[in-house]
């Protein structure tokens, strides 16, 4: 008895019409409209700031050779040889959405990979942002703004700023943190101011005489 | 197109028994409600399990993948569970043993204990005194349900392969099924008349 009796022919032609349209899934062309972010959410995540990264926390993932950080430098490539962060790759706004011959675009192995957190950088915000908000409606993932760009790095891990005395405690272990992170970079010079507050402890007057009678007899 | 429920929205309860009473209508409809069909497919005279399950998961995974190709569905967005080795190993055993010796798995039972059937309400008691001690004991065996996480993987991923090509792949599997067990049920039952 052959299979084609014990299995009704509609079974049959439904399994046609499944390995028909599995088939075509196969031979699609790859869609990549379909991936973007959609608007409303894109503006979103523009509205919360959880991509920015403050120039200190970069800092300390240099410091610490963090091997998942990669920095990338969005400025254009003479101002990339004339200085950039260490171990930073040039990748240029005006050439990020660059494609190759296939229609891939040139650079989506190191900015969609969920192994690194990239982290664009400019001279300052804007032009890192730009390439975020670029990439993100891709729905490309991992990417991160140093906040404040070059000049804040300069700002804050390169000459940092001594507080004032008045300042809190944790105002000045950040301070020692920069200092350090900027000997780290060839920034700073070898002094470092002490954490404790240097100000005088107040002095706590004591009551003098005798104490007052607690009544009973 | 967007989620119509999020997870958080208070209808989420009244969604998951609309589904609930549709995926139990049929069930039953398969005819799920009997322990002796479903245990068919153990000594080999009725496939109705194996065959009902493949096809409604092909043709969902082919309605999924299209639904992704025209932006109807995000299916990153999906959940997909944590695969542990150890446990995914000794509990589908566990599963396997269940489903033979009492002929329901855990959701043909409520659906047969809905229409009547006391064996049913038995293997549900079993279930939910086994969901019991499963609870107490539970930071004895921790260690063991949580090891070897792998994390949301799929077959495909750790295959190295397409997902397109695998699906294809797996239809075809599936429909190799279907004959191969419509042949075998077909041969089980001729040999059963004999007697």
């Amino acid at each position: 008895m052959s299979n084609t009796r014990i299995i009704k022919k509609r079974y049959i032609f439904m399994a046609f019409v499944l390995i028909g349209l599995a088939l075509l899934l196969v031979l699609l062309p790859e869609k990549h409209a379909s991936k973007q972010l959609k608007p409303e959410q894109l503006l979103q995540e523009i509205n919360d700031n959880t991509r920015y990264m403050t120039t200190d926390e970069v800092a300390e993932k240099l410091i610490y050779g963090d091997a998942y950080l990669q920095l990338i430098d969005v400025r254009s490539a003479d101002n990339f040889q004339k200085f950039h962060l260490k171990g930073a790759v040039n990748i240029p706004l005006d050439s990020i959405l660059n494609k190759d011959e296939k229609g891939n675009y040139e650079y989506e192995d190191i900015l969609n990979q969920d192994v690194k957190t990239n982290v664009f950088y400019s001279n300052g915000t804007v032009y890192a942002n730009q390439a975020w908000i670029l990439l993100r409606r891709l729905n490309f993932k991992n990417n991160y703004v140093m906040k404040g760009g070059l000049n804040r790095w300069i700002e804050t891990v390169i000459q940092p700023q001594r507080p004032l005395q008045t300042a809190s405690q944790e105002e000045f272990y950040l301070y020692n943190f920069r200092r350090a992170a900027s000997m780290f970079f060839g920034g700073g010079s070898v002094s470092s101011v002490p954490a404790e507050d240097n100000t005088p402890a107040p002095i706590i007057k004591k009551k003098g005489g005798k104490k007052e009678e607690e009544g009973g007899c | 197109m967007g989620p119509l429920f999020t997870a958080s929205d208070e209808w989420s309860f009244v969604i998951a028994l609309v589904i609930g009473i549709a995926f139990g209508y049929l069930l039953e409809s398969a005819g799920f409600s009997s322990s002796r069909k479903l245990a068919g497919v153990f000594y080999g005279y009725d496939f109705v399990v194996l065959q009902v399950f493949f096809s409604a998961a092909i043709t969902a995974a082919v309605g999924l993948l299209f639904f992704e190709y025209f932006g109807w569905i995000d299916l990153s967005a999906i959940w997909v569970n944590r695969f542990y080795t150890g446990s995914a190993i000794l509990g589908g055993a566990i599963m396997g043993f269940g489903f033979v010796i009492g002929g329901f798995c855990p959701g043909t039972s409520a659906c047969a204990s809905a229409i009547g059937k006391i064996d049913a309400m038995l293997f549900l008691g079993g279930f939910i005194i086994g969901v019991v001690i499963f609870d107490a004991f539970y930071p004895f065996y921790e260690k063991f349900y949580k090891s070897g996480n792998q994390g949301p993987i799929k077959i495909y991923e750790s295959l190295g392969m397409n997902r397109e090509v695998f699906l294809l792949l797996f239809v075809v599997f599936a429909i190799f099924a279907f004959v191969a067990t419509a042949y075998i049920q077909q041969r089980v039952s001729q040999k059963s008349k004999k007697y």
